[in-house]
């Protein structure tokens, strides 16, 4: 135990992971099961699916059938998700056609405010007490506390529908078939509002977060040292302090996740946007269970790797996490 | 001190909400879609109810699930990490552990599968998730705690003889105080924003007056011009309500961290 401490500290993060991994498989396999009496008729009867008897029976069968919960994970495994009510087709098959369009929109998302913010942040904490910096710091606070469904519903209205520059839903304008490049334009076009209302949504917490640290990496020793050196100052600002800012965004990052998968959620609903958050309002409002558990369970493991890569990460960019106990 | 301002105004609002409402935001009796008026402040909706009486509910509801949840998981909190810190060994090994795993599953995932398959009251919703929430209050407490808990005055305390729960009373419950108030507010904000997005997502019993609900009818109507008195007020209300509750959080980290109070 004494001889590897990082591979104590990976192999614990290890362990709760897939321990919290089992635990929302539990809780998607046995939550269907809990349900008291026939829900099927209950929950449909008020709905917008009609169900005809046949399929009524098949979904009766489905929630009642004996089915082991070691079934249930190979099953999940091999994309054996069972079958979505509300749109008569397999459940894998509508999660593979929206996932593509959540990555794309989160993972640019994520990557540019990420960038953004860090570069911001640091310049403003090396241009201290300037007026921009003092605008720049106010307007960030105030756009930090504005959630996504406000900026969203907001450059909606502006962008969508008063000026019409931008399309309002979609991911790419329908039957129509473009070439290559009118298609990528295209589908930028569509990207460009939800993006930017989720930018606009993790942009200030970076931008806070690493100008605070970076006001706190500008007062070290080692900045005075490097400074008496004559170091160009871009230098002093990206090799020497930023690096050390840089931590702190990443730990924020996996602390906030939670808060973004809703965000996120909800920034796909207004936009119509046709990734796993739409089609997951979809289902909810067609009460399509199935489709929901799916959906549930697939973006709970996504987000749980995610983390996990983080912390990774964190050793990657912070050799003392490594080698601390 | 906007952040106070704001509260105040919000805080008003919350509790004469049922006084200023002119009419029953259930009465669904008014010509549906019609604009607002002397009767109707911000007119009337699809289903002939007062959109202003809605909108009072809506905040009030909002206010309340934050309120309960924030404190349910604060209380949570706060107890385990006292145990934790005070018994240490095997708890606290057990309870840390239990932590880590909450931290890592998204809380909204397991609220949307409740909430689809049982359709759970608020209630019972704000208590799940304070349930899932608890763990970095309960860190936060564990760290302080242990830095109390070595400190010269309970070393003394129990060199004349003061019982565990009398030093955990007297010392490490007032000297940890700080930390209640900011965890608190992080979780009253999150709870918040949770109840608006699930509102908005359709999660919620329909009859129950949200803002995110509000948003989210609003919404299909973009585009007949009643947006301005229908879709902006329950979005302006949203907006700052939660802009609040983050200007309160963060003044108030600010006024308890002195190494942040630097940076600013």
């Amino acid at each position: 135990m004494k001889e590897n401490p990082k591979r104590m500290r990976r192999g614990q993060y290890l362990l709760a992971y897939v321990l919290a991994a089992l635990v929302m498989m539990v809780a998607s396999y046995s939550v269907p099961r809990w349900l008291p009496g026939d829900f099927v008729t209950a929950m449909y009867s008020s709905s917008h699916v009609t169900l005809n008897a046949e399929q009524e029976a098949d979904l009766r069968a489905y929630y009642t059938q004996r089915q082991g919960f070691g079934r249930y994970v190979v099953d999940f495994f091999t994309l054996n998700w069972g079958y979505s009510y509300a749109f008569l087709t397999p459940i894998s098959g509508l999660i593979s056609e929206a996932l593509p369009w959540t990555l794309l929109l989160l993972g640019s998302a994520h990557l540019l405010s990420m960038i953004l913010g860090f570069l911001a942040g640091v310049e403003a904490a090396w241009r201290r007490g300037g007026v921009i910096e003092k605008a720049g710091v106010g307007s960030m606070t105030i756009l930090e506390g504005v959630p996504e469904i406000g900026t969203g519903v907001i450059l909606l209205l502006l962008f969508a529908l008063h000026l019409g520059w931008l399309p309002a839903a979609g991911a790419e304008t329908a039957y129509v078939t473009h070439s290559a490049g009118r298609w990528i334009l295209d589908v930028v076009r569509h990207l460009a509002l939800p993006l930017a209302t989720l930018i606009l949504a993790y942009f200030p917490g970076n931008f806070l977060l690493t100008r605070g640290s970076m006001v706190m990496v500008l007062k070290e020793q080692f900045i005075e040292t490097a400074r008496a050196k004559g170091l160009p100052s871009l230098r002093i600002r990206y090799a020497h302090a930023a690096r050390n800012a840089l931590l702190p965004m990443v730990t924020r990052f996996g602390l906030r996740i939670a808060f973004m998968v809703t965000g996120a959620l909800v920034v796909e609903t207004i936009y119509a946007y046709p990734g796993l958050g739409t089609l997951l309002f979809n289902a909810i409002s067609m009460r399509d269970l199935p489709l929901i558990q799916g959906i549930v369970l697939l973006s709970s493991l996504m987000v749980l790797f995610v983390n996990l890569a983080l912390e990774f990460v964190y050793g990657w960019i912070d050799p003392r996490v490594k080698h601390a106990s | 001190m906007t952040g106070a301002g704001l509260a105040l105004l919000l805080a008003f609002m919350v509790a004469a909400g049922p006084w200023l409402a002119l009419h029953n935001p259930h009465d669904m009796s008014f010509q549906p879609l019609s604009p607002p008026s002397s009767e109707h402040w911000l007119g009337v909706n699809d289903g002939g109810m007062d959109i202003f009486s809605e909108l009072l509910h809506g905040v009030r509801n909002t206010v309340v699930f934050g309120l309960m949840t924030g404190i349910t998981a604060l209380v949570i909190g706060v107890v385990i990490g006292l145990v934790c810190a005070w018994f240490g060994g095997v708890p606290d090994h057990f309870l840390m552990r239990l932590a880590d795993i909450l931290l890592a599953i998204p809380a909204v995932m397991i609220l949307i599968l409740v909430a689809a398959f049982f359709r759970p009251s608020p209630l019972t919703l704000g208590l799940i998730l304070a349930a899932l929430s608890w763990p970095t209050t309960a860190k936060a407490i564990r760290a302080q705690a242990l830095v109390v808990k070595k400190g010269v005055h309970v070393q003394a305390a129990r060199q004349m003889g003061a019982s565990g729960a009398y030093i955990i009373a007297r010392h490490l419950m007032p000297e940890l105080f700080p930390l209640y108030l900011i965890g608190f507010a992080a979780k009253a904000r999150m709870a918040m924003f949770m109840e608006a997005s699930l509102s908005f997502l359709g999660l919620f019993d329909p009859s129950r007056k949200s803002l995110g609900m509000m948003i989210s009818y609003a919404l299909k109507y973009y585009y007949l011009d009643i947006w301005w008195n229908w879709l902006i007020p329950p979005i302006l209300c949203l907006t700052l309500l939660i802009m609040t509750v983050t200007f309160l959080a963060v003044s108030l980290e600010k006024a308890f961290d002195p190494r942040l109070k630097e940076a600013w």
